[in-house]
């Protein structure tokens, strides 16, 4: 997913957990607002039910006054219980509005003189007859007065908490428009990003295949040109292994016959006539020689390689010992150390060291002691063999055209050879996933070295490995 | 027995023929050399029939030297039909070619040939493998018995 993307998807994300924040903070708002109203509503009921009481404590008392009646007695005293009762839960009901609380303060007095009247009006009855009562009640009559004043501060006490109400209700419905603002814009908000996601992830999924598809297009382009390429190069071995092949036949006929002709004719030629026959037969000589090679390069091309654990240490000894009777005459002194046992082609990595060797040896012949080595080191995670002689050597400059094929650096009238022998070592580590490069110095000697890819065993000096793998191959 | 087929060569190129009589002769070890110029005349020749009609299977070639590049029957069908045929199955067969590859040496091993040998390109070479080649086959190799294999055969069943 891009920067963008990931941003767009992020805002999405942040939206909706903001929608579902605010909503729930506005449901608990809201929630509070209807219990104000709820609140409201209980404390104007409550204000109705005093006023219900204290008219029920009138009608007892009166009752009572004019019948004497212990019945209207019990109702004045209920009503009186009651007026009390509610008139105790009051002030709790409106402690949030000091106002109404202090109206509530102002309504007891005038509530308990009242009812200090009403109970005057029956304490004057039960002493003195129903006369005395009438009498009293009507000439201390200020009933009408205390209850006009208690109906006007509960009239007031109610026009100011339906004002309240009405005020509570238009928050609560201006809430819940709130509330119903931020879900409906914050949803459709969220829909919209995401519609947009939704279309930047579809456009990045379609270039993403295009590039995909382009990318598979151009990997089979890769593979075809490829098998392409080493079918040609098959061909290529193919077509000179044959035409080396084919240049056998007739090479053979030119050295046979110059032969015979040498054989049976050598007394009717003269000096000079020999001589030339010599460089016809020398000529086809060098030419098997230069055929011979360029048939072993290319068969290194088209060979499978045959790997075995392969001890090098034997294979080196093995070569020195054919070398060494090969130039039986001269002393050469060889420094072998103890080399890796390795994954390889065992005829092809004796080939490297007939090569590599047998030139070493060519080029320190003219030293009076010739010394050839051949060691190991490892640099870094890979193990490289070298061959070292302190032959002629050669100049730095010309090292890129060491390995390439018919390349020679000396003069064949110094030293003989085709210019084959090191293109065929180069080949045979490549094939096996090596490199190979070379340090000289004209008359200060040689050294090439070698690595054989990636190490699959240990090399045989760890002494523990050296004996498991001798086990194995036993 | 003197004028009896001593050596069967199978070579196309009249020089390597040539050349490989040369050699045999001044080995001093042969004297009858048969040559046939490609497979189906080897083939003729040694099952008695064509231009060879006359011929009987008594008296075989004691040594075959066979070139693999033949015209019209190669070297390897020849030596197929050599070893498919009780007649002939036993008459040792060296391949005598400029090749040395892999599946040459294995397809004719596979077909039972005695031995195979690569003409050097040196002629000293050349000489010195056909001189030792003649040696072997012509003196030290105990020949199998003419007609032996038939016979042994024949009784058997």
């Amino acid at each position: 997913m891009t920067s963008t993307g990931k941003v767009i998807a992020a805002c999405a994300l942040m939206i909706v957990v903001c929608i579902g924040a605010l909503s729930f903070w506005s449901e608990v708002r809201n929630e509070l607002d209807r219990e104000w109203v709820t609140h409201t509503l209980l404390v104007v009921e409550k204000l109705q039910e005093v006023r219900i009481d204290i008219t029920q404590a009138e009608t007892g008392q009166r009752g009572y006054m004019l019948t004497g009646q212990d019945r209207y007695l019990q109702l004045y005293g209920a009503g009186v219980d009651q007026v009390h009762r509610d008139m105790s839960e009051l002030p709790d009901l409106v402690l949030d509005n000091p106002r109404e609380h202090e109206a509530t303060q102002r309504l007891e007095p005038l509530i308990a003189a009242r009812l200090a009247e009403l109970e005057a009006g029956i304490e004057v009855r039960k002493r003195s007859g129903l006369l005395a009562g009438v009498e009293a009640a009507s000439r201390r009559n200020n009933g009408e007065k205390w209850m006009g004043q208690i109906a006007a501060q509960i009239g007031e006490m109610r026009a100011a908490e339906a004002e309240l109400l009405s005020k509570r209700l238009e928050t609560a419905a201006a809430s819940g428009r709130k509330m119903k603002v931020i879900v409906v814009g914050g949803n459709t908000l969220a829909i919209v990003i995401l519609l947009v996601k939704g279309f930047v992830i579809h456009r990045e999924t379609c270039k993403r295949n295009l590039a995909e598809q382009n990318l598979k297009h151009m990997n089979e382009r890769l593979e075809r040109r490829t098998s392409e390429l080493s079918e040609t190069n098959v061909e290529l071995e193919s077509f000179a292994y044959s035409v080396a092949h084919d240049l056998r036949g007739p090479l053979r006929h030119i050295a046979g016959y110059s032969n015979v002709l040498a054989q049976d004719y050598a007394p009717q030629l003269d000096m000079e006539g020999q001589r030339y026959l010599a460089k016809v037969a020398d000529g086809a000589q060098k030419m098997g020689h230069l055929i011979d090679d360029l048939l072993s390069l290319s068969k290194v091309g088209l060979q499978e390689l045959s790997l075995q654990t392969t001890s090098l240490d034997a294979l080196v000894r093995q070569v020195m010992d054919e070398l060494e009777m090969d130039s039986a005459r001269r002393t050469i002194e060889w420094q072998i150390s103890k080399l890796f046992d390795v994954k390889c082609d065992p005829a092809l990595m004796k080939q490297v060291f007939v090569n590599l060797l047998s030139n070493a040896v060519k080029y320190s012949g003219k030293r009076e002691h010739p010394i050839i080595q051949v060691g190991q080191l490892e640099q870094g995670n890979e193990r490289v063999v070298f061959v070292r002689d302190n032959g002629v050597g050669f100049e730095m400059q010309y090292v890129g055209k060491l390995f390439g094929t018919f390349q020679r650096l000396h003069k064949t009238g110094d030293f003989e050879g085709t210019g084959v022998g090191l293109a065929i070592v180069q080949r045979i580590i490549r094939k096996h996933g090596g490199l190979i490069w070379a340090e000289a110095e004209p008359d200060r000697g040689a050294t090439f070295f070698f690595t054989l890819g990636p190490p699959e065993i240990k090399p045989s000096s760890e002494p523990e490995l050296a004996i498991k793998e001798e086990a194995m191959h036993v | 027995m003197s004028n009896a087929v001593e050596i069967l060569l199978v070579d196309d190129s009249p020089e390597d023929v040539e050349l490989t009589v040369r050699a045999l002769r001044r080995s001093k070890i042969v004297n009858e050399i048969q040559v046939a110029e490609d497979g189906a005349e080897a083939l003729d020749f040694l099952f008695c029939r064509g231009a060879f009609r006359d011929r009987t299977f008594a008296s075989p070639p004691r040594l075959i030297l066979l070139d693999l590049k033949l015209p019209k029957v190669s070297g390897l069908e020849v030596l197929q039909a050599i070893r498919a045929d009780e007649r002939t199955k036993a008459i040792p067969v060296v391949i005598l070619t400029s090749s040395k590859e892999q599946k040459d040496l294995i397809n004719g091993y596979n077909l039972g040939v005695n031995a195979f040998v690569q003409k050097p390109v040196d002629f000293e070479q050349f000489g010195e493998a056909i001189r030792q080649i003649g040696m072997f086959w012509m003196l030290i190799n105990q020949a199998p018995p003419v007609g032996g294999f038939v016979e042994t055969r024949a009784q058997g069943a």
